[in-house]
């Protein structure tokens, strides 16, 4: 994986969809999952998403299922990549942690 | 299709599908084929008509916003479009050394900073027509009134003699029908007899010359605006004949120039309009048709 660019933009809705991963760190989700738990609608979801995943704070893989056996499309999945886990804990720091509490 | 999907029409179906397509063509080449699976998978999660019209709009808007971020990033494209590292470079769409954004705030600036200077240059020529300049009031020198002095007694007519101002003259208060013209100052122009001679003294008259009088207008209303600018100054002598009533009978000449024309033309206008204000001349304390002089000062304020 090459050299990426870790500044990124801070808003509010970022640092909800961070909030949302960092809850479980190892978890993978969707953006229908991210939407579900922080009600980001998908117009400002996918573009943080990208910003994040080209920023090399989430890494993304198409999800790992047969679509006619799950009688659905696979799914695009979303997970904390290393760099993402520690800046995004700078990040909370710098905001006392308690900013979106 | 999924059970979550059973509730929705088939028209639905269409058009959310085809926003979603229309969304996912509109983004970045090397992103369009994995968004629009991906929003579609994502779609389906999506249970009511109003969600999956707005998740389908909200992905237009999307699109947009990727695409415009998209050229100064790397993006992972992990579909079945990725290349051999996973990365791919977009090309910069940025113009030279400035971003869109920056570009953007420098032409506002600009606009400003032309406004700005549109607005102080028109103020600062309005302020130079504006100001008035400094004026003085205007001084009208009046020519002395003449009086005639009667002799003292025992003194000859060699002692001396009457001599009328060339710039004063009477006019004609009688004219018979032979043309014979009797004026008092032809009389009192007449060489004095002595006394005891036996011919009678020529009647002594007090004249006092006319000048402006009340209401007369204002020299500074006539101060030539070229003449302000140039600062011509000087006195021009206007000679004025004027009836018993203060109005002038002939035009006003120029009796002395002020080294301007400019300014001996103004005086002539401001002795036109001066006509009804004008003093008489007297003689006795009548009232009588005459001529005089007087000059108008034009000076500007120091």
């Amino acid at each position: 994986m090459g050299k990426k660019d870790v500044n990124v933009r801070m808003s509010l809705q970022t640092l909800k969809v961070l909030e949302v991963f960092l809850e479980n760190p190892t978890e993978q989700l969707a953006g229908a999952d991210v939407h579900d738990r922080c009600g980001i609608a998908s117009g400002t979801l996918y573009p943080i998403l990208i910003r994040l995943e080209s920023a090399g704070w989430f890494v993304s893989k198409w999800e790992s299922i047969d679509p006619s056996t799950a009688g659905r499309p696979r799914r695009r999945l979303y997970r904390l990549t290393s760099t993402g886990l520690r800046c995004a804990s700078e990040v909370f720091a710098s905001f006392n942690r308690g900013v979106l509490a | 299709m999924s059970q979550r999907n059973q509730g929705s029409t088939q028209s639905d179906y269409g058009a959310t599908h085809w926003l979603i397509h229309q969304a996912a063509k509109r983004a970045p080449d090397l992103l369009s084929s994995r968004l629009e699976e991906e929003w579609l998978a994502d779609l389906e999660s999506r249970t009511t008509v109003l969600s999956r019209l707005g998740f389908a709009l909200g992905c237009c808007w999307a699109s947009v916003v990727i695409l415009n971020e998209q050229p100064r990033r790397r993006v992972a494209v992990a579909s079945s479009a990725t290349t051999a590292k996973g990365f791919i470079v977009l090309p910069d769409r940025g113009f030279g050394y400035f971003s869109l954004r920056s570009g953007t705030l420098f032409l506002i600036a600009g606009l400003h900073a032309a406004l700005f200077y549109g607005l102080i240059t028109s103020l600062a020529n309005t302020h130079h027509a504006v100001i008035p300049p400094n004026l003085q009031n205007y001084t009208i020198v009046p020519v002395p009134p003449e009086t005639f002095t009667p002799p003292p007694t025992g003194m000859t007519a060699k002692d001396w003699t009457i001599k009328v101002k060339d710039l004063i003259r009477v006019v004609p208060r009688e004219v018979n029908v032979e043309g014979e013209m009797t004026t008092q100052v032809e009389k009192a122009a007449e060489p004095y007899s002595p006394p005891g001679t036996g011919e009678p003294l020529a009647p002594v008259i007090k004249r006092v010359a006319g000048g402006p009088g009340a209401g007369f207008p204002d020299t500074r209303d006539f101060y030539p605006p070229p003449s302000i600018r140039a600062g011509d100054e000087g006195v021009s002598t206007v000679s004025v004949c004027v009836d018993t009533k203060g109005r002038i009978t002939d035009p006003p000449t120029t009796a002395n120039s002020s080294g301007f024309a400019r300014l001996d033309e103004a005086a002539l206008k401001l002795a036109r309009a001066g006509t009804g204000h004008y003093r008489a001349s007297t003689e006795d304390g009548k009232p009588v048709s005459s001529c005089y002089a007087f000059g108008v000062r034009f000076q500007l304020k120091k």
